[in-house]
């Protein structure tokens, strides 16, 4: 371990300048600043005599172990973060990709996971609670966490019977995304999308391999709420996209690849993927639908069995300093909760109306409700749609 | 004498111990807790609640689809791979001289040295819009649709599964005694009639193993399928994956199991007794 200490790799002259200029506009904390520099262990090495410096656990951020599992989304991270986490504490990351809320709930009740941080969506925290699978957070521990910098209505659903059981990561909505080379009748909304996908689009669109997005969608084109848990509303819901099956392009949250190869030209889409795709191909449209649709927001939390406690929340206080909220969103384009972080981004970014859409925009979006996650018949109508 | 066979007993069994602790924990253990689940009911939030019901049987024809995709495409995957592993093992056993052989076989096997989900993944570019069908629109043959069809899923299929075909074939025809091929050509026998009469009967052992090895596997298979068919070509490991991990209907995904356990059961007897006339023992086969 002692090898691995950052007072053995000096800083480079540049990054510490960088980084005094950082401490200075106050974007990041003294802890973090004294951790990075290296400063931090040269004050203990002095305050505590030469002998620390063998001791192995002169880092700025204690003796944390060697290794976190980390599970969160595809394409949601910033890999630099993670290796300048592992270069400042020693801890190796290991990184698992979900493709939905329900395959993470699936292995946390199953159990014996060895996650010690995941990123669940507003809807599911209070599942996790009810369910005893999530810790309630000791936030004198995420000194780098700031609730007053972050926006109500997103970091609201980590508050469960009064505890906080996480702390926000980015927000997003869920729309579709149309290739308007393809496709010239600009849909604009859920209804628009299906009509497309069974006429002019037939055989090039995509739905999610997710209940509560591509069923939600359905349920929008019918006029009901992306929300519904209604037997008769979730019957005609499964009538439509069983009738739209063999129009499809395919069953997957997967669809970069379809989206970019052209063999699909409408995809259920989240914004920052949007984002992604028109920047490489200006002719991509994202479009919030006009009878609904999701708005969200992705959390930090700690299962209850983390068998690697100490260094879930050094994590989480390292995700949550600005200025690594900033870098992270550069990579996967999704818009941080937290105002700070919004600040330090590029006007590009912080002014994008995709990852920042007008207010009345979003109004008739919902936040996905805890039934959903659960609701039976939503997982088995999922299920009937995929054998079909 | 007595004491004799009691002590061979104890050593037997004492010999036997490991084994048999082996299959108890790792297969009728499971397979016993999957019975029981399959009689139980889904729990409020996912999961698995105590019980007693059919209800789970009953609700097997909704997944009708995915049996019949299976069914259909797992045996057509098996005869494809054979067809075109056969010429294969065939040139690599006779054909090819002692010095190249090593390295064709070493080829053949290098694939797998990756991971089958990456090789996979490699074949949604080549058989997506920008793949084949680009080339095939400079030819003149345009609209052609490759990726996401029971087609494209074959195609992974025999990629993905031709060496575990290939190599039970290569070791029977390799054993193959080049004697019986020249007396049958002495006794006015065609090379075809020769092949026909001679070398594919012996090598009905590594045909069968092979046939064996694929079918089974693909009976369970869900990543080809998803991949390639886009989750519109679904087969019934897809349909297991669904139920355990994102519906998290734990018995209806246990009475799925036991189902197709006993559909491979009874293929795999009815297989053995048409191949093998019965008599497993006597042929020399991998299994």
């Amino acid at each position: 371990m002692s090898k691995s200490n950052d007072d053995n790799k000096p800083i480079s002259a540049k990054k510490f300048m960088k980084e005094l200029r950082r401490y200075e506009k106050g974007s990041v904390t003294r802890r973090h600043f004294l951790g990075v520099t290296g400063l931090g262990t040269a004050m203990a090495v002095m305050g505590t005599a030469v002998p620390s410096l063998w001791s192995g656990k002169a880092n700025a951020f204690g003796d944390l172990g060697d290794r976190l599992v980390f599970s969160t989304w595809p394409n949601y991270w910033n890999q630099k973060n993670l290796d300048e986490f592992t270069e400042l504490t020693g801890v190796q990351i290991q990184v698992n990709a979900f493709g939905s809320n329900e395959e993470m709930l699936a292995k946390l009740q199953a159990g014996g996971t060895g996650w010690d941080v995941f990123v669940p969506t507003n809807y599911t925290i209070s599942n996790y609670v009810e369910l005893d699978l999530i810790q309630a957070l000791d936030l004198s521990q995420i000194p780098n966490y700031d609730a007053a910098a972050n926006i109500p209505k997103f970091a609201g659903p980590a508050t469960v019977n009064g505890k906080v059981y996480c702390v926000p990561k980015n927000w997003g909505t869920t729309g579709f995304i149309v290739n308007t080379k393809k496709i010239k009748s600009s849909p604009k909304s859920w209804k628009d999308f299906f009509d497309v996908t069974m006429g002019a689009a037939s055989g090039h669109s995509i739905v999610h391999d997710y209940q509560l997005t591509t069923i939600g969608g359905a349920l929008c084109a019918l006029g009901y709420s992306f929300n519904s848990v209604d037997a008769k509303e979730l019957k005609e819901a499964e009538d439509l996209l069983i009738k739209a099956k063999p129009h499809l392009f395919a069953i997957t949250s997967d669809y970069q690849p379809g989206m970019r190869s052209t063999d699909a030209w409408i995809s259920i889409c989240w914004n920052g993927d949007g984002t992604q795709l028109k920047n490489d191909m200006p002719e991509m449209e994202y479009v919030i639908a006009s009878d609904g649709g999701e708005i969200w927001s992705d959390f930090y939390a700690i299962p209850k069995d983390a068998p690697h406690r100490a260094a879930a929340y050094a994590f989480i206080n390292f995700m949550q300093d600005p200025y690594i909220q900033a870098r992270d969103a550069a990579v996967h384009g999704y818009a941080p909760t937290d105002a700070r972080a919004i600040a330090l981004q590029p006007d590009s970014l912080a002014s994008d109306p995709i990852l920042h859409p007008a207010m009345d925009l979003m109004n008739g979006l919902e936040f996905g409700a805890a039934q959903t996650l659960t609701d039976p018949i939503r997982a088995e109508v999922m299920a009937r749609f995929k054998s079909a | 004498m007595r004491e004799d066979s009691k002590s061979n007993r104890w050593l037997t069994a004492a010999l036997l111990a490991p084994t048999s602790m082996w299959f108890l924990v790792m297969l009728i253990f499971p397979l016993i807790v999957i019975l029981v689940f399959s009689f139980g009911e889904r729990a409020a939030v996912g999961g698995y609640a105590g019980g007693f019901t059919l209800e789970q049987y009953a609700n097997l024809p909704s997944r009708l689809k995915a049996f019949q995709n299976t069914m259909v495409i797992a045996p057509a995957g098996t005869l494809l791979s054979l067809l075109v592993a056969y010429p294969l093992a065939y040139f690599l056993a006779v054909k090819v001289s002692r010095q190249y052989k090593l390295i064709l076989l070493v080829l053949v096997i290098v694939p797998f040295w990756t991971s089958l989900l990456v090789r996979t993944y490699a074949w949604i570019f080549i058989l997506g819009g920008r793949g084949i069908p680009t080339l095939l629109e400079f030819i003149g043959i345009e609209g052609v649709r490759l990726i996401n069809t029971p087609g494209a899923v074959l195609v992974g299929i025999v990629y993905g599964y031709l060496p575990l075909m290939v190599f039970p074939i290569f070791v029977s025809l390799e054993k193959l005694d080049k004697n019986l091929l020249e007396a049958s050509s002495d006794l006015g026998g065609s090379p075809f009639k020769t092949f026909l009469q001679v070398t594919l009967p012996l090598s009905m052992p590594g045909i069968a193993t092979g046939c064996m090895l694929v079918f089974i596997l693909l009976m369970g298979e869900f990543l080809i399928p998803a991949f390639l068919g886009g989750g519109k070509v679904f087969f019934i490991g897809n349909a297991l994956v669904d139920l355990f991990l994102q519906s998290r209907n734990w018995p209806f995904g246990a009475a799925v199991s036991v189902t197709l356990v006993a559909i491979m059961l009874i293929t795999v007897s009815l297989y053995m007794r048409l191949t093998m006339g019965g008599k497993t023992g006597r042929d020399e086969s991998l299994m």
